[in-house]
């Protein structure tokens, strides 16, 4: 059997194609399941780069920079105690706004659902609007015919009772 | 054997889907038995102002009376006619009014039917929502058949049309999706029917390497091939191919063919030729990667059947019941609803040509089963055997 699975990222399902026997049903249902997946990523959001560390990373160290930092290191838990306030400041800082991030991501999400739900609900409206027009006339009509109906057997009434 | 075609224009410079599927099906049957079209004067179908002057001529083989129309249609107040026949309460009398406003308004084509009934064993009526059908099959029931063409439009839903689908000896339907929608909608089951459509001529040989170098599209195209109208999705189908090339960066041009009453917008890659004959038509599809199709309003579709004749896929409007169900039933085409689809699937197309070939050899089978001009021939041939059959007994 000739199969082949289309996609356009390693975290997107595929659209499974069997070429030997081609259904338009089945692929426009992985098409669907894809489009609904990325809708998914793209209302979680993606990772941003921006997003800041927990903590200051070390760096390779060489050269001048290597001897120096042998030099200080018996200055090292007094340079620590100084440091100590501004680095804990930082942290807290970079806690911050990561947090803010996170706030964001969610509130970035919410707006997406909240649009696509707007989106939803103004085509179900429509369809709703258009089916109640149709239900109108067809209330209209059936009066008519009531109407019509309810003449008819009085004229009949009259000419069987005179 | 003497059958009249009668619709509402006629001639080979028209080029609705119901006039050509009446000259086409006209053309065909003349082989069988004796043929004439009862049509009007007019060739727009806006006014229905008379065009031609001549009352009879001879069109490809087939005779062709014209009527004129006495009274042109004013669009405007036709407009407001329907308007308030779609918005509120109105009797059978104001929608008799709404169909003399929309003509086309010949009760000298409407006389002629009447006197000569005898003359004729068979009116075939094209096109149930205008004048000549309505007054046409209420003047000669018994020997009427109707070929609706009935799209998804609320006008079906009048009360003169309920009763006009019980009327003709039988129907002769474009597509299961139109069947089922005057069924739904008259409850005319018991009329004797068919399913039957319109064939298509297949030129022997077309190039898609002479369109290209004749029109200068260098770049792969989609085409699409119609009436360039709001009604036929075109301002929506632009928005999509514009936004499809600004996210994709794909180098795929929008080819557009057809008499257009829209502004085409202003796009590199969005190429208006204007009108094109029967030889560039087929010569596009020989070179299109896909015929698009973003009609919401269809009873067959002609220009769908001919990219599968020429053994290309579709991607149809799904919002369009009759689209998506020739898709489904002929494996020839995908179709698409929002723009995320509308993306993806015209994704997956153009990335693979093998699912390209196998929808369009799909397409292809799918027309040579149940669109063959002989399977078509044949079939009206045994709709006029059975009416025979009926009126011996």
């Amino acid at each position: 059997m000739s199969q082949e699975n289309i996609k356009n990222s390693s975290d997107e399902p595929a659209v499974k194609i069997d070429y030997d026997n081609v259904d338009v049903a089945r692929i426009m249902d992985g098409i669907k399941k894809k489009i609904a997946s990325q809708a998914g990523r793209e209302s979680v959001g993606p990772n941003k780069p921006g997003v800041p560390d927990s903590g200051p990373q070390p760096e390779p160290r060489s050269g001048i920079k290597g001897i120096l930092v042998k030099i200080m290191a018996p200055f090292a838990p007094l340079i620590k105690l100084l440091v100590l306030p501004v680095y804990e400041e930082h942290r807290q800082t970079v806690m911050i706004l990561d947090h803010a991030n996170r706030r964001l991501a969610r509130a970035q999400e919410y707006i997406n659902l909240t649009h696509n739900l707007c989106h939803n609900l103004v085509v179900e409206i429509t369809k709703l609007k258009i089916e109640v027009d149709l239900l109108e006339t067809k209330v209209q009509i059936m009066e008519k015919d009531f109407e019509f109906l309810g003449k008819r057997e009085r004229v009949l009434e009259q000419e069987v009772f005179k | 054997m003497r059958v009249a075609f009668v619709v509402q224009r006629y001639g080979l410079e028209v080029n609705g889907g119901a006039e050509i599927q009446c000259r086409w099906t006209a053309e065909h049957m003349s082989k069988y038995f004796e043929v004439e079209v009862l049509t009007t004067k007019a060739c727009d179908y806006i006014t229905w102002k008379d065009h031609y002057s001549v009352d009879e001529e001879l069109i490809n083989g087939i005779k062709v009376r014209r009527f004129p129309v006495a009274r042109t249609r004013r669009p405007q107040r036709f407009g407001r006619i329907q308007d308030r026949l779609f918005r509120g309460a109105h009797s059978v009398s104001d929608e008799l009014r709404w169909l003399e406003e929309e003509g086309p308004f010949s009760p000298s084509l409407i006389a002629f039917i009447k006197t000569s009934e005898a003359a004729y064993d068979y009116f075939v009526f094209f096109s149930y929502r205008y004048y000549h059908s309505y007054y046409g099959i209420h003047s000669v029931p018994r020997k009427s058949i109707l070929v609706p063409t009935a799209e998804q439009d609320p006008i079906i839903k009048f009360q003169i049309f309920k009763e006009l689908f019980h009327k003709p000896r039988a129907i002769v339907y474009d597509s299961i999706e139109e069947r089922a929608m005057i069924q739904a909608v008259s409850g005319n089951g018991a009329v004797l029917s068919d399913l039957i459509g319109v064939g298509i001529e297949i030129p022997e040989r077309y190039s898609g390497e002479a369109f290209r170098k004749k029109y200068e599209v260098g770049a792969p195209y989609i085409l699409y091939l119609g009436r360039i109208d709001e009604n036929k999705g075109c301002p929506r189908l632009f928005d999509y191919f514009r936004r499809y090339k600004q996210e994709t960066g794909s180098e795929i041009r929008l080819v557009l063919a057809g008499s257009t009453v829209l502004d085409i917008p202003a796009h590199p890659d969005i190429i208006y030729l204007g009108f094109i004959g029967d030889e560039d038509k087929f010569n596009a599809f020989g070179g299109a990667e896909l015929l698009v199709m973003p009609s919401f309003l269809e009873s067959l579709s002609i220009v769908t059947l001919e990219a599968w004749a020429a053994g290309k896929p579709v991607l149809a409007n799904a919002l369009c019941g009759v689209l998506k169900g020739q898709c489904l039933r002929s494996n020839g085409g995908l179709f698409y609803e929002t723009y995320p689809e509308f993306r993806e699937t015209l994704t997956l197309l153009l990335r693979s040509p093998r699912l390209r070939h196998e929808l369009g050899q799909n397409g292809r089978k799918y027309f040579t089963a149940n669109y063959d001009w002989g399977i078509v021939e044949n079939k009206y041939l045994a709709l006029l055997d059975s009416l025979e059959k009926e009126k011996k007994t």
